[in-house]
């Protein structure tokens, strides 16, 4: 009960924001991702010879782009926007893991990615066994019944209760 | 780390549209249905970081990589993802490129992207 109580209170903020900020908050989560990750992993001599050049122009460039998305956040879209789910909470989540150290942004890409791809399948899942019960609305049981049914999903049991 | 207990979630709104775009029009998801699938979700990402490690560590490798995230899904009989996620890997790195280009600030994006030729050290 009080676990249900904690899922239902997160934060929706994508559902609050306009479109424009929401690209934003990713962008500037995309940012923050990339610039922690990075540093942790360059070649010293690299990181130490691209500050020297290069960092009075980046530190410009990022100021100037989180502006101009604030104010037209339109400019954004031009942009493909590569996931839905935000990098940063995928990272967090991989972060409790105490084995690992350091994960490239391609490594946190792809689990974002593989993520999104559960997601669709597992709701596929669920309404194989929504429509087989001449349902039309996918019910708590459906997710529990492909879960049961399928072997790759076997590892949820018992885990949806943290 | 993480501080709050919220940042194990998965934001709802996101993983709502992922779920509906996944079904039929026609299909609705009950709320519990969509927590659950949230909070599989979320079981899914540690699990497959704790594969992933373990792939990684076997080969003494200390960076978890794509492509120990393409062999734990592998692993883990999650192989049906192993060719899209290809796809969606190459359209990134292409992406990252890219901006790389566009912007030779962006030079330290990632381990595997780095590029030895420096063409913007010949102005002098």
């Amino acid at each position: 009960m009080a676990s249900e109580e904690l899922f239902s209170e997160t934060p929706v903020f994508s559902e609050e924001l306009p479109s424009g900020n929401e690209n934003l908050r990713h962008v500037l989560e995309e940012v923050e991702t990339e610039t922690e990750i990075a540093h942790s992993e360059e070649d010293p001599d690299k990181v130490k010879s691209a500050e020297q050049t290069e960092i009075p122009n980046e530190t410009k460039s990022i100021t100037e782009n989180n502006s101009a998305t604030k104010e037209k956040p339109a400019e954004k879209s031009n942009e493909p926007r590569l996931t839905h789910l935000p990098l940063t909470r995928i990272r967090n989540l991989m972060k409790l893991d105490p084995d690992l150290h350091i994960a490239t942004l391609e490594g946190v890409f792809a689990v974002t990615k593989a993520t999104e791809m559960f997601i669709d399948s597992l709701a596929k899942e669920s309404f194989v066994h929504t429509n087989q019960a001449k349902k039309k609305t996918v019910q708590k049981r459906d997710v529990d019944m492909a879960i049961a049914s399928v072997d790759s999903l076997m590892f949820l049991e018992g885990a949806m209760n943290f | 780390m993480v501080e709050r207990i919220e940042d194990l979630n998965l934001p709802a709104a996101v993983v709502a549209r992922l779920i509906k775009e996944a079904l039929p029009p026609s299909a609705n998801v009950s709320k519990e249905a969509r927590a659950a699938i949230a909070r599989a979700a979320s079981v899914f990402v540690i699990y497959l970081t704790a594969s992933s490690t373990a792939v990684a560590r076997k080969k003494n490798h200390k960076a978890i990589t794509a492509q120990h995230i393409l062999e734990a899904l592998d692993q883990l009989e999650f192989e049906s993802f192993v060719a899209p996620l290809n796809e969606d890997l190459e359209n990134y790195r292409k992406v990252i490129k890219e901006k790389k280009d566009s912007k030779a600030s962006s030079k330290k994006d990632d381990t595997m992207e780095v590029d030895d030729a420096e063409p913007e050290q010949d102005d002098e």
